[in-house]
């Protein structure tokens, strides 16, 4: 396994004398990640995932239970841990903001222990790789965010590492930069059979990144499942797009669990909860009562799936 | 420390040297604060000694001069900053991401710190020599100058580790502003930066020898005011490896404090 959790509790303690209260950030929580998998870990602000990233790149003691990746216990052995991760928080630097980016590599290759041979090579493939060569002689504070992102990517991937633990790595980036980010990461983890634990608040970061989601909240796992399963799985809703001949008057079927969320003269969308009538069933009554010129069904969008496991009360 | 720590240490070295060398700017806004203090200063001093007959405590007005050119060499030298910016990355997070990496963050920073006073040093110290020799003439002891330049090393170190020690305090206060305050005030008087230590009341001339910050001005500048004197040398190296034990003591228990609160 490249990263196993078992029972894993972190508890915070704020505030003094009579004011102290306790916070279990993190609550019993297990899962097991594959060597090569790319999963996404989610869930809403203060759920607890960027605490358990910090459990498992070792900068913060859990509480209880147990965990280990590449078979190393990272709060016990951090430093030989950090030598084989990857860590990229999407708000904190890896890059020394004075110096050239070229420095930074130099002074992270001399900490990782490569040879100035190795270090060169490295950083001429990453600079090719990300398209990255012309930036890495600047200051990084004169970069833009998504400069600075390809060469903050180089510095994460300088000492090969063979998990990446990436928390909100695309937050700031525009739309191509965080699109060029995601096919890296696929593309990395496909050459390279590189594992990904990924934390984002941004769907399209879990639908193009993603093989698997575990969503979590209040500090336990409430969801783990492949992400092309979550949206068929976990929503007893779908939605049906119908295209209409011009000014045909609309006969919306009048069943139970049919909810009509847009119509226009050319278009009508349903929403279907499938647990009370079939999409069959509404299919029919839409080709029998309506002139159709078009019908699509679809799954909820992801972004709806997730926010309706969110709300799920903690178990 | 590994092989690899202790080349990584040498790179942050030799970057921090070459970046600090690399800003024309900032070097020559250091070197004219520097002749400015030490203009004022030495004349203040040669005043004093002129006064009491030629010489005050057993310094003449040129060892005087000397002695101000050293002691603040070794302080402007270094980065004012530094417990500040120390106690800020640990509030704000950036040193836990620093545990990301698999070495010591104090020695890195250490290594930092020094390379950037070393070079800052390299334009200071000749602009030192000059001012006191353009002043009062050749130094008292040419043997003594020779002591006088690992003793300036020795001080920088001493002083950049005992930094360190002191910003750690923001492992636990999240804030190092009390901690700066009160570790430049103890420098510029028990350390001999301003003052020789001989010219303190007894009491308070034991009080500062009993300390380290007398090895971060007090040492180079009485060596290079004439007194070579191989033992100050001998208690500066006592009081950087003391110090440095300190320091990894106290930022283990920091890093360790850091694991178990959260940053």
């Amino acid at each position: 396994m490249a990263i196993e959790v078992r029972a894993l509790t972190k508890t915070f303690t704020t505030g003094r004398r009579r004011t102290r209260r306790t916070v279990e950030a993190v609550r019993g929580i297990s899962f097991s990640v594959e060597p090569g998998e790319r999963l996404a870990y989610i869930g809403p602000n203060g759920a607890g995932k960027s605490t358990s990233i910090k459990i498992l790149t070792g900068i913060l003691h859990p509480t209880s239970g147990d965990a280990t990746v590449l078979g190393i216990v990272p709060w016990e052995q951090r430093k030989r841990l950090a030598a084989r991760i990857g860590t990229l928080f999407g708000q904190r630097s890896l890059l020394w903001a004075e110096l050239s980016s070229r420095q930074s590599y130099r002074m992270l290759a001399a900490i990782y222990g490569l040879s100035r041979d190795e270090e060169r090579a490295r950083v001429g493939e990453l600079g090719e790789l990300l398209d990255a060569a012309d930036l890495m002689d600047q200051p990084v504070r004169t970069l833009s965010l998504g400069q600075r992102m390809r060469c903050e990517l180089a510095a994460f991937l300088l000492h090969r590492p063979e998990v990446l633990f990436l928390d909100e790595p695309t937050i700031g980036l525009d739309l191509l930069a965080k699109q060029r980010f995601r096919e890296l990461l696929v593309r990395i983890n496909e050459e390279q059979g590189t594992t990904v634990f990924l934390t984002s608040h941004d769907v399209a970061d879990i639908e193009h990144v993603a093989e698997r989601a575990i969503v979590i909240n209040h500090g336990t796992v409430i969801h783990d499942a492949p992400v092309a399963a979550m949206r068929r799985t976990l929503l007893a809703t779908k939605l049906i797009e119908v295209g209409l001949d011009d000014h045909a008057p609309i006969e919306v079927p009048a069943l139970p669990g049919v909810t009509v969320v847009e119509r226009t003269d050319l278009a009508l969308r349903l929403v279907v909860d499938t647990t009370t009538t079939s999409v069959r069933t509404v299919l029919d009554a839409l080709l029998t009562g309506t002139t159709t010129t078009d019908i699509s069904v679809v799954d909820p969008p992801l972004e709806q799936v997730i926010a309706e496991i969110y709300e799920r009360p903690a178990s | 420390m590994t092989a690899a720590e202790r080349r990584a240490v040498r790179v942050a070295f030799a970057i921090a040297a070459r970046r600090t060398l690399a800003d024309p700017g900032g070097l020559v806004v250091s070197g004219v604060f520097y002749l400015i203090v030490v203009s004022a200063l030495s004349a203040v001093w040669r005043v004093a000694a002129d006064a009491n007959g030629g010489a005050l405590v057993g310094y003449s007005a040129a060892a005087l001069t000397w002695y101000i050119a050293t002691s603040e060499s070794v302080t402007i030298s270094l980065n004012i900053r530094m417990i500040g910016d120390l106690g800020e990355d640990i509030g704000s997070g950036v040193v836990a991401v620093e545990l990301l990496r698999p070495a010591s963050v104090l020695w890195i920073r250490v290594a930092s710190e020094l390379g950037r006073a070393a070079a800052r040093l390299v334009v200071i110290g000749p602009a030192g020599v000059g001012v006191a020799a353009l002043t009062v003439g050749r130094p008292p002891s040419w043997p003594a100058v020779a002591l006088a330049v690992p003793a300036m090393a020795l001080a920088l170190t001493a002083n950049v580790i005992a930094q360190h020690a002191f910003a750690a305090s923001a492992f636990w206060l999240r804030n190092a502003t009390t901690a700066w305050f009160l570790y430049q005030k103890l420098v510029f008087v028990l350390g001999g930066m301003l003052i020789p230590l001989e010219v303190f009341p007894g009491w308070l001339e034991a009080v500062a020898r009993a300390l380290p910050f007398q090895a971060m001005a007090y040492a180079p500048a009485r060596i290079a005011a004439g007194h070579a004197e191989p033992l100050l040398l001998v208690g500066q190296m006592a009081w950087i490896a003391g110090l440095a034990l300190a320091a990894r003591a106290v930022f283990r228990m920091g890093e360790r404090r850091l694991q178990v609160v959260g940053g």
